[in-house]
C-alpha cells in the first residue's frame, strides 16, 4: 500500500524538479537579465551594473545558484521579482485564480464538446458527422491565435454581443472560455472518435448485438463507457495544453493571470517570476496526472491498483 | 449502468463550465466620465522613483506634479511644484522657491520637507533606482533653506537637471506614503499632488485613477475641470497589437496607443476614430557603426551604406508614411535638433558604387557581390525584434544588394542578448534607439569614453563639443554646440538613421483634448474631455 502511494508522489516530484532544472539551465544561457537591460539604457556604469548583479546574487557560479535556487523552493522561498521587487510566490497567488477560473471552464466546456464531436464523428450519426469531422480538423489546426482574434472581430467589433477584453465580468469569459475550450475539444474529440470506432468493431459489441440487445444500450452501455477510458487521460493531459493557451488567451482577450504574468515576464527578462511560473506549471501538472490515473483505476478494473 | 446516458451528461458538463464564473465580481456601473486607456506592455515594476520602463510614465503623469513641467507646445520650462528658481553663477547650486497650499491625495501638506524625503529615496543606494538617480546627473545633496525653499547642489554643472526635473520619474511623492510603505508596496498605494489619484493598481488587470478634487495647482496649461473632464480612467494592458485597434473599434477602449502603422492606415477612413500620432524626441531609429571591425572601420564603405539606403521606401513600406524619414543622430522633435542635416546622403547608388570603387572594392568573383583582395564586402547587422526594426533590415538587406554589399542579418530576442553581441565586438551595424528630450544621451553614445559608445569611435573634438554642451546653460551656446556634433557625426558617417520614432496614438471620436507632453510618450489627461 504504502508503495502505491509513494511511486506516483515521487514521480510528481521529479516531474517538478526536472522541469525547474531544465528552465534553469535554459534561461542561464541566455544573456543579460532585467537590471542590466533597464541600467544599461540609463547610461549606467558597468561597475555599477556589476554591483547590481552581485546584489542580486546573478554574478555566483551556476551551482551556486542552482543550489540556492532548490533550497529556497524547498523553504516556499521562490525569489522576488527583479524589476518590482515583489515576491514570486504572491505574483503567482494573485495570477492564479483568474487562470484557475479560466482553465476550469474552457476544460469543462472543452471536454463537453470534445465528446460530443467525437461521438457524433465515431458513430457517424448522420448530418452530424461530417461538420463535426470539419470541427475537429479546425480545432486542432487553426492557432488560438488566429481563431481569437477572428472571434473578437466579428462577436465584438462587427456584432457588438460580448466584451473581448478584460476580467471580472460573467460576459467577459464567455469568448476566450468559447476559443480555448473550442481548441481543447480537438484533442479530446480525435482521441474519442478513434476509441469508438476501435469499439464498435470489438467482439464483444458483436456479441452484444448478436444476443438482440437494443442498439441504444449496446451503444450507451457496451461501447461509450470503455471508449470514455482513454479520453479520461487525455483530458488531465490536456492541462499542459491549456496552459499554453492560456498564455496566447490570456493576452488575446486582455485578462490577468499566470499565462500573462508568464509572457510578461519573458518579455521584461525578470527571470525569477519566469522560474517561479515553471515549477507551479509543472506541480499543477504533475497533480492532475496523478489525479487522472486513480480516477482511471477506479472506473478500470484492468488498471491494477 | 453509472454512465446510463452521455448526451444528457455532456449537457450537464457544459453548464457547470459555468459554474466558476459566478465566482467572478459583478460589473461596477458604468460612467460616461469614465474612460478605458488601453497600454501595450504590463510593466513590472511601476514605481517611478525605481522603475524606467515608459508604459509607468503613462498613467503616473496623471498622478504627480513635478518641481516644473515643460510647457507641451513651446517646449519651455514653466512652473510646476516650484513657482520659481535661480541657477547659481557657477551653476552648481539650484534655488527652488516651493508652491504653498498644495496637499497630497493623502492630505500631507507639501513643503521643502517632502521634496528632501523624495530625493533621499531616489538616491539611496537599497533603492535600486534605474532611471531617476541618473536623471540627477552629478547630484551631490539638497540644503533645505527653510519650509518652502530648497537648494539642490551639484558637483559639476550639468545643463538638463530642469529638463531632468520635468521628468515623471521625479515626481513628488507624500512622504508619508513614503514612509508607510516599503520601496517593494509604495507601488501599490502611490500618492502624489497631481489632478487625478490613485486609486487601485491590480498587477496584470488594471490601474485606477479618480481625478482630485482639490486640484487647484496645476502648470499653467492645465484647465480646470468642466462637465464634460474625464472623472475616472481605467488603464488597461493591451500587449498583442492587432486587439488594439479592435478595442477602439468595439468601443471597449477609448484611447489606445502604439497602434500598428498598418492598421493606423487602415483607421484613417474611419470617422468614429481619430488618431493622434506623436513623434517621441531622442535618437530616431538608427543603425549604429562599428568603426573597429572590416569592412565599415572605412569611412567610405559606412558613407556608401548610407547612401545604399532608401529611406523614403522604408518609410513607405514599413511605416505606412506615418514617420518622417531621420538624416542625423537626433529626431527633429528633440532639442538643438539640426535641420541643416536634411537631405545628407539622401539615396543615391551610383554615389555609393564610387565610394565603394575608391576604396578598392570590386566584384573578382562575379558573385554579385563586391570584394577586396579576397574578403567579401559584408556587413554583419545586429537586428533586435522590437520597433518593426526586423522588417526594416529585410529592407535594408535587398536595397544593399543593389550596390554590392552582402548583409548577414542576426536577429537577438532581447535587448541582453544585443548587449552581448556588442560586448564581443562581432558587429558592423547595430540597430538601437532611446528617448529623451535633452541631447545629452549624445554623450553615451559619441563620447570616447560612453558607456555605449559602440560605434568604437574616438574624435577629440567630438569629445570637447558633447562635454561642454553638458554643462552650459545657455541655450544658444548649447544649440551651437550640439549642431557641430551632429555634423562632425554624419560626416564620419558613425550611423545610418531611419525613421523618427511616431507613437501612434487613436482615441474615440467623443474624446477631445488629448495632448501629450514633450516628452512624447507621456499624455496630459487633465484637459481631456468626453462627449455625451
Amino acid at each position: 500500500m504504502i508503495q502505491i502511494l509513494l511511486r506516483p508522489l515521487v514521480k510528481s516530484v521529479g516531474i517538478v524538479w526536472m522541469a525547474a532544472t531544465l528552465g534553469f539551465l535554459a534561461l542561464s544561457v541566455l544573456p543579460g537579465d532585467a537590471i542590466a537591460s533597464q541600467l544599461s539604457q540609463s547610461g549606467a556604469d558597468p561597475e555599477l551594473i556589476e554591483a547590481y548583479r552581485d546584489r542580486s546574487g546573478l554574478n555566483a557560479p551556476l551551482s551556486e545558484r542552482y543550489v540556492r535556487f532548490f533550497v529556497g523552493l524547498v523553504r516556499g522561498d521562490m525569489g522576488v521579482s527583479l524589476l518590482s521587487g515583489e515576491p514570486v510566490s504572491d505574483a503567482i497567488v494573485r495570477s492564479r485564480l483568474p487562470t484557475a477560473t479560466l482553465a476550469l471552464s474552457a476544460m469543462l466546456f472543452g471536454s463537453a464538446v470534445g465528446l460530443l464531436l467525437g461521438m457524433a464523428d465515431g458513430l457517424d450519426v448522420p448530418l452530424f458527422a461530417v461538420p463535426s469531422s470539419v470541427l475537429i480538423s479546425l480545432a486542432l489546426s487553426v492557432p488560438i491565435y488566429w481563431s481569437g482574434t477572428l472571434a473578437i472581430y466579428v462577436f465584438t467589433a462587427q456584432l457588438g454581443l460580448l466584451p473581448s477584453a478584460g476580467a471580472g465580468r460573467l460576459s467577459q469569459l464567455v469568448l476566450p472560455v468559447l476559443v480555448l475550450g473550442f481548441h481543447m475539444a480537438g484533442g479530446i474529440a480525435r482521441v474519442m472518435r478513434i476509441s469508438v470506432r476501435e469499439i464498435l468493431d470489438a467482439d464483444y459489441v458483436r456479441t452484444a448485438r448478436a444476443k438482440g440487445l437494443h442498439e441504444r444500450r449496446v451503444l450507451l452501455v457496451h461501447v461509450l463507457r470503455v471508449a470514455l477510458l482513454p479520453v479520461i487521460s487525455v483530458i488531465a493531459l490536456q492541462a499542459g495544453f491549456l496552459f499554453s493557451g492560456a498564455v496566447i488567451t490570456e493576452s488575446l482577450f486582455v485578462r490577468p493571470g499566470i499565462g500573462r504574468l508568464l509572457l510578461d515576464a519573458v518579455i521584461q527578462q525578470d527571470y525569477p517570476i519566469v522560474m517561479g511560473v515553471i515549477v507551479f506549471s509543472a506541480s499543477v501538472y504533475a497533480a492532475l496526472s496523478l489525479l487522472s490515473d486513480f480516477v482511471l483505476r477506479l472506473l478500470d478494473p484492468r488498471v491494477a491498483l | 449502468m453509472l454512465l446510463r446516458n452521455l448526451l444528457p451528461l455532456s449537457l450537464i458538463i457544459a453548464l457547470t463550465a459555468c459554474l466558476p464564473v459566478l465566482g467572478e465580481r459583478a460589473s461596477s456601473a458604468s460612467d460616461a466620465h469614465r474612460i478605458v486607456y488601453g497600454l501595450t506592455l504590463q510593466p513590472s515594476g511601476f514605481d517611478p522613483h525605481i522603475n524606467r520602463s515608459s508604459e509607468l510614465g503613462i498613467p503616473l503623469r496623471q498622478v504627480y506634479d513635478t518641481l516644473v513641467y515643460r510647457h507641451p507646445e513651446t517646449r519651455e520650462i514653466v512652473s510646476g511644484l516650484a513657482t520659481e528658481w535661480t541657477i547659481s553663477e557657477d551653476g552648481l547650486v539650484y534655488t527652488f522657491r516651493l508652491r504653498e497650499g498644495v496637499t497630497f491625495h493623502d492630505g500631507t501638506p507639501f513643503n521643502a520637507g517632502a521634496v528632501a524625503a523624495n530625493l533621499d529615496r531616489i538616491t539611496a543606494p537599497e533603492t535600486g533606482s534605474q532611471l531617476a538617480v541618473f536623471l540627477l546627473g552629478p547630484y551631490a545633496g539638497y540644503q533645505v533653506i527653510d519650509n518652502n525653499t530648497i537648494q539642490i547642489l551639484l558637483s559639476e554643472p550639468y545643463a538638463p537637471l530642469l529638463d531632468s526635473l520635468a521628468q515623471v520619474y521625479l515626481g513628488i511623492a507624500s512622504p508619508t506614503a513614503l514612509s508607510q510603505y516599503s520601496n517593494n508596496r509604495y507601488q501599490f498605494h502611490q500618492v502624489g499632488t497631481g489632478p487625478f489619484e490613485f486609486v487601485e493598481f491590480v498587477p496584470g488587470d488594471r490601474i485606477v485613477l479618480r481625478r482630485n478634487p482639490d486640484y487647484a495647482w496645476g502648470p499653467e496649461f492645465y484647465t480646470p475641470p468642466t462637465e464634460q473632464s474625464i472623472g475616472e480612467i481605467e488603464f488597461r494592458f493591451f500587449t498583442d497589437p492587432p486587439t488594439r485597434t479592435l478595442a477602439l473599434e468595439s468601443g471597449e477602449a477609448q484611447i489606445m496607443g502604439e497602434l500598428l502603422p498598418t492598421d493606423a492606415r487602415a483607421l484613417t477612413g474611419n470617422s468614429a476614430i481619430q488618431l493622434t500620432p506623436k513623434t517621441i524626441p531622442g535618437q530616431p531609429l538608427q543603425f549604429i557603426m562599428n568603426t573597429n571591425r572590416f569592412p565599415t572601420d572605412s569611412r567610405g564603405v559606412r558613407q556608401a551604406i548610407i547612401f545604399g539606403a532608401n529611406r523614403n521606401a522604408i518609410v513607405d513600406a514599413v511605416f505606412q508614411q506615418f514617420s518622417p524619414v531621420a538624416w542625423g543622430p537626433l529626431a527633429a522633435s528633440t532639442l538643438y535638433y539640426d535641420p541643416g542635416l536634411a537631405g545628407m546622403y539622401a539615396h543615391d547608388i551610383s554615389q555609393a558604387q564610387a565610394l565603394l570603387a575608391e576604396a578598392g572594392f570590386s566584384d573578382s568573383d562575379n558573385d554579385g557581390y563586391l570584394d577586396i583582395g579576397g574578403a567579401p564586402l559584408e556587413i554583419r547587422v545586429i537586428v533586435p525584434p522590437w520597433g518593426l526594426i526586423p522588417q526594416v533590415a529585410e529592407l535594408l538587406q535587398d536595397q544593399w544588394r543593389t550596390v554590392g554589399i552582402r548583409a548577414v542579418l542576426e536577429p537577438v530576442p532581447t535587448f541582453g542578448a544585443l548587449l552581448e553581441v556588442v560586448e564581443s565586438g562581432q558587429y558592423n551595424l547595430v540597430a538601437f534607439n532611446t528617448f529623451g528630450l535633452d541631447p545629452v544621451f549624445l554623450n553615451e553614445f559619441f563620447a570616447s569614453d560612453g558607456t555605449n559608445n559602440w560605434a568604437g569611435f574616438s574624435n577629440p573634438e567630438i569629445d570637447s563639443l558633447l562635454s561642454d554642451a553638458r554643462q552650459q546653460t545657455d541655450p544658444g551656446i548649447r544649440f551651437a554646440l550640439y549642431a557641430r556634433a551632429q555634423r562632425l557625426i554624419m560626416n564620419e558617417a558613425l550611423i545610418l538613421p531611419i525613421r523618427d520614432q511616431v507613437n501612434l496614438n487613436a482615441s474615440s471620436a467623443a474624446i477631445t483634448g488629448l495632448t501629450f507632453d514633450s516628452y512624447g510618450w507621456f499624455p496630459l489627461l487633465n484637459n481631456v474631455t468626453v462627449a455625451g
